[in-house]
């Protein structure tokens, strides 16, 4: 398995769109809402600080009014009392919010009542409409806490009361006069702050004057932080999510409280932006998806089989086959440029093979050519010195070996020789040899007759043969002796040759079939055995087995090839 | 790049939905849930506070509510048309106060096997259906009115009852609260109860009637602000103002101004205003899928009112309702 390195470049693309969409969408979010949230609050504060001006205004108007009206009140009651009667009738008609206007003496008792149609009942449990000892300790008058107008029979409004001290000369120590909420409630109702945001009415101590869920409050459904407010000055305050913006009604007692809510219009909007950042995701996504898939589709893929075709080819050059890559252009003439290499990479690695074939078996053959010059030079000594000593019929036999020898292994060119004339060409090596080292061998052929008309290398015997002699039989004190044998082995031949020589340790023997020979042993074991395989492929050649001080036996083996078959193996012929 | 990009495929689709799903769900619901308020009556004052109560919270919450209720208290066919009428007319919820225990029950079951959430306000109908009840301790109110009487009253108590619709539950609560408080003191015994109709005029007949049959009657409970007013006058018009002490239930402008001349020494006082605040609002939670927080008894307050306590500040906040 090769370890990973660098991510695939589709997904890499992708998320890369996704990763810098996300940070800039992030970022962007992030920095709109905040500034969206900073001037939605500050929105809200103006809108809020501007509703309760507004209704300052308005119920600042009503409390000159209402001043005013007390004023002609009070001037009235200096009037006849008929005039009086009219000018209190008709005022109540026109302000019908204006309930009952009484008199009280100086210990609080109820005087005069001016109520349009109604007389005060006779038991009145308590009243109300005028409280002596605030009246008293505010010296000049005061406006009363919402309450239930208890002086009359069957009606029972909820009404604030105006109250005045009446000018000193007066019978009437205190004026009274009682005033529903209809006027009032109209100007604070209809002001809204934002969705939820509404404004109420409180005195200087907090308690509720006037609330647009003022039923809410009473039944304690709601609460209102109202006597938290009282001791804030006017302003506006943000808690939390809630902002209250307070001012002081002008000539009154009276603060206008506005209470609107942050949440409700930023959240409204941080849903929306929300929702917007979703699709716009969902978008991105969808784009980084058909992007990835594209990549795919047109890069990636193409180039993952390209990669595995060259990984397959990496592995397998001979036998790869390319099928072509489609994809985008690039892809394409990559493709086709590496179907080109492929081709021609195979093309140079089998003209390779076959040069080097080629090569080595020329190679040999010069080999082969060659005549160890100090096996001829002691062999023509030992000729001369039989000449010498009138030994002619030894002399001639020996340089007839030597004709033999030569001849066959010239054989007119031909790499392939029958095994009897192979075996014709051992025998005058042996013969030489046997007359070279004063007959200290003896030796022996056992050839099955079937096989001598199959075609062997040529020189294939005699250098195991002058192996055996030379490294087994030449160090020996007793007398040698070599056992050449041929017979059929299924489809194959085997020629051995045994010796009863010294033997050879393993590593002697590995080393025969690896190393070149040295100059002095003309073609060497290593160069039969390869020009073996050349010749007949991998399953043939040489094995040796060799026991020290028993004996080596070499084993060759090689297809049966009868004459005529000589050119399926011999390419040159 | 197959092998990779399957999970990476799953991934995006996964964040796909998610990211539709995300955007999908914020969408506000702009239909505003419909609800009807089905009450035994609409002419008092007593449901006049609960219509209040109940209007402000459909504003509060944006919801449609329809009010509507049978001519008189009795009538429980007419508020199972009235049922049927709002099933049809496609309500979700149904706030309901019922005229009869048992005759109401086969109608409100019937509009709840079609989905229709019920909340019961003030009168309890017999059905397991019934998904919320808001209403007062009506036993606790009885003892309430009856330990007025124990505590304003010396001597043996000779009491009698001015009691309606005798399949209500509320006015079999209020009662069984009432004599078990006697009960319990040793000086006192119910001499008479009447079952009136629900209006000031039977209430006064059968009230004067009692009275004349049982004058050594010196204290009077009446269970009802409809039955209440008509004690009031009959006390009024014996003349028995001063010697008998009546506990009334539930205001009523009659019923104060009897306060102040005595005819009325006590009355019991629910937050209506409440009940029907309540009421919408269990409404909207359930449908809204907040069922969770809507528990399945809320028990709304009362309290006694009396000449001394009327018109102080938290008196008048419970008796008079602010325009």
């Amino acid at each position: 398995m090769k370890p990973r390195h660098a991510p695939r470049t589709a997904p890499l693309i992708a998320s890369l769109v996704v990763a810098i969409a996300a940070v800039t969408l992030i970022l962007s979010t992030v920095t709109f809402l905040r500034n969206y949230r900073s001037s939605i609050v500050e929105g809200a504060r103006t809108s809020s600080a501007q509703a309760v001006s507004q209704v300052v205004g308005s119920v600042g108007n009503y409390v000159n009014n209402i001043d005013e009206v007390m004023d002609l009140v009070m001037d009235s009651m200096d009037k006849s009392p008929e005039n009086r009667d009219a000018f209190l009738d008709a005022l109540q008609t026109t302000r019908s919010e204006v309930v009952a206007v009484t008199t009280y003496g100086a210990d609080g008792t109820l005087q005069d009542c001016w109520a349009k149609g109604r007389t005060p009942r006779d038991n009145i449990l308590r009243n109300s409409s005028f409280d002596l000892v605030t009246a008293k300790r505010r010296g000049r008058g005061y406006v009363s806490i919402p309450h239930v107008e208890t002086i009359f029979e069957g009606y029972y409004p909820w009404v604030v009361s105006v109250v005045r001290r009446m000018p000193e000369d007066s019978p009437r120590q205190w004026i009274s006069m009682d005033i529903r909420f209809s006027a009032l409630a109209a100007t604070i109702n209809n002001v809204g702050i934002g969705q939820h945001g509404y404004c109420y009415l409180m005195d200087e101590r907090g308690n509720m004057v006037y609330h647009p869920q003022q039923q809410l409050l009473y039944a304690g459904l709601k609460k209102e932080e109202a006597g938290r407010l009282a001791c804030l000055g006017d302003g506006t305050y943000v808690e939390d999510t809630i902002i209250y913006t307070t001012q002081k009604v002008p000539g009154s007692t009276w603060r206008v409280v506005g209470v609107s809510y942050i949440d409700e219009t930023v959240n409204e909007s941080f849903w929306q932006m929300t929702r917007v950042i979703l699709y716009a995701g969902a978008l991105i996504l969808v784009a980084a998806f058909v992007i990835a898939f594209v990549l795919s589709r047109t890069l990636s893929r193409p180039l993952q089989q390209l990669e595995n075709a060259m990984q397959a080819f990496e592995q397998n050059a001979d036998g790869f086959v390319f099928n072509s890559v489609t994809g985008t252009r690039e892809v394409e003439e990559l493709s086709d440029s590496f179907r080109h290499m492929v081709g021609r990479i195979q093309r140079l690695m089998t003209a390779v093979r076959e040069e080097e074939v080629a090569l080595r078996k020329t190679e040999l053959k010069a080999l082969q050519a060659q005549i160890n010059p100090h096996f001829l030079y002691n062999t023509l000594d030992s000729i001369a010195w039989m000449c010498e000593r009138g030994k002619n019929a030894d002399a001639v036999q020996m340089v007839h070996a030597l004709a033999r020898l030569f001849r066959i292994s010239i054989s007119r060119g031909h790499e392939l020789i029958p095994i009897e004339k192979e075996l014709q060409h051992a025998e005058a090596y042996l013969q030489i040899q046997k007359y070279r080292y004063k007959n200290q061998f003896t030796y022996h052929f056992t050839v099955d007759e079937s096989c001598t008309q199959y075609l062997c290398n040529k020189i294939t015997l005699q250098p195991i043969i002058e192996n055996a002699i030379v490294h087994g039989l030449d160090l020996m004190v007793e007398d040698g002796h070599i056992e050449i044998t041929v017979c059929p082995d299924g489809s194959d031949v085997l020629l051995k040759v045994s010796d009863d020589g010294i033997g050879m340790a393993p590593e002697q023997v590995a080393a025969l079939l690896q190393n070149e020979p040295s100059d002095r042993t003309g073609i060497g074991i290593k160069n039969v055995n390869d020009r073996l395989r050349i010749y007949f492929g991998p399953g043939y050649g040489l094995s040796i087995d060799s026991i020290p001080d028993v004996g080596t036996t070499v084993t060759i083996r090689m297809p049966q090839v009868p004459a005529d078959r000589e050119g399926d193996y011999d390419k040159t012929r | 790049m197959i092998k990779h990009a399957k999970p990476f495929a799953c991934l995006l689709t996964a964040l796909l939905l998610a990211g539709c799903a995300g955007s999908a769900a914020p969408t506000p619901t702009t239909a505003r849930y419909r609800v009807a308020l089905i009450a035994k009556s609409t002419s008092t004052e007593f449901w006049g506070a609960v219509f209040a109560g109940a209007e402000a919270a459909a504003t509060e919450y944006n919801m449609d509510l329809t009010i509507t209720g049978p001519e008189s208290e009795e009538d429980y066919a007419a508020q199972n048309d009235l049922i049927e009428k709002a099933v049809e007319d496609g309500a979700q919820a149904i706030i309901f106060s019922a005229s009869d225990y048992q005759q109401n029950a086969a109608a409100i079951d019937a509009a709840a096997d079609k989905g229709v959430r019920i909340v019961v306000v003030d009168s309890a109908v017999d059905s397991t259906k019934v998904a919320a009840y808001i209403g007062a301790d009506n036993y606790g109110a009885g003892q309430m009115a009856a330990k007025s009487a124990l505590e304003n009253v010396e001597g043996p108590l000779h009491v009698g009852l001015v009691s309606y619709n005798v399949n209500s539950p509320n006015a079999q609560e209020r009662e069984k609260g009432v004599v078990d408080t006697l009960a319990d003191s040793g000086r006192a015994e119910v001499d008479a109860t009447v079952y009136s109709v629900a209006t000031p005029e039977s209430a006064r007949a059968e009230t004067l009637t009692m009275l004349a049959r049982h004058p050594e009657i010196n204290v009077l409970i009446s269970f009802n602000e409809a039955v209440s007013v008509g004690a009031a006058q009959a006390v009024s018009d014996l003349g028995r103002a001063e010697d008998l002490w009546m506990v009334a239930f539930d205001s009523n402008i009659k019923t104060v101004d009897a306060l102040h001349t005595g005819a009325v020494d006590a009355m019991v006082v629910q937050n209506t205003y409440g009940m029907g605040y309540f009421s919408v609002e269990s409404a909207y939670k359930l449908l809204a899928g907040q069922g969770n927080d809507v528990a399945r008894e809320t028990q709304t307050t009362t309290r006694i009112i009396d000449r001394s306590n009327i018109f102080a500040l938290d008196g008048q906040k419970a008796v008079f309702p602010f325009e």
